[in-house]
């Protein structure tokens, strides 16, 4: 991890604590869900996630902007 | 004829009033739209470099975790109608930010540096990968 993910915007058990709540309020157990997903799945999620996270610690660093310059 | 305006085209008429002037106007205000205006007006001036957000890349940056999120909960969650349920109850938690409206105008000036940031939008992708992430976790998946 780099430094834009060890300082989040949002406390990371807040999140964990809200998404917690989300499944609980719609019935759904981590458990059932573990269950649902094969390991060949789970590896393309990994994936998946990881890609993303990289993509926005790149876009936190300013990787991204647009620079023009005048002559 | 007396001067009285210095011009950055006229070259040979630089008499040192290189006063950097940079006026920023922003007002935030509450809405639930995602909004993002920035206006940035030079005028009458020489070696300017704007650096910007760029946020076509952090929209399109967004709808792909945004779809990231929705393909893990309804590989995982067997009813789509659950599926959505949650996905509509994650997006009342993200919708709501502020809108971005920055205005910056560099009149008269040389050699200025502009760099903006949309922190909102900076944000929000930061909060949508942490929810991601989040779920992951929930799942053993990381």
């Amino acid at each position: 991890m780099n430094d834009s993910s060890k300082q989040p915007f949002v406390p990371e058990k807040v999140v964990q604590l809200m998404v917690d709540s989300i499944f609980k309020k719609n019935g759904i157990k981590p458990e059932e869900m573990k269950r649902n997903i094969s390991d060949e799945q789970k590896q393309m999620l990994r994936e998946m996630v990881n890609d993303l996270r990289k993509q926005v610690d790149q876009f936190n660093k300013g990787n991204n902007d647009i620079t023009k310059s005048s002559d | 004829m007396s001067k009285t305006k210095w011009r950055a085209l006229d070259h040979c008429d630089d008499t040192g009033q290189n006063d950097e002037t940079v006026l920023q106007e922003g007002q935030q205000s509450i809405t639930t739209q995602q909004d993002s205006f920035e206006w940035i007006i030079i005028k009458d001036s020489e070696d300017i470099n704007v650096t910007t957000t760029d946020t076509q890349a952090a929209v399109s940056l967004e709808l792909g975790i945004q779809v990231a999120i929705g393909v893990v909960l309804s590989i995982a969650i067997g009813s789509s109608t659950q599926a959505d349920q949650v996905v509509q109850d994650l997006k009342q938690v993200t919708r709501n930010r502020q809108s971005n409206r920055q205005k910056t105008i560099v009149e008269q000036s040389k050699d200025v540096d502009i760099v903006t940031r949309d922190t909102d939008i900076a944000i929000n992708l930061q909060l949508l990968i942490q929810i991601l992430v989040a779920i992951v976790i929930s799942l053993d998946i990381l």
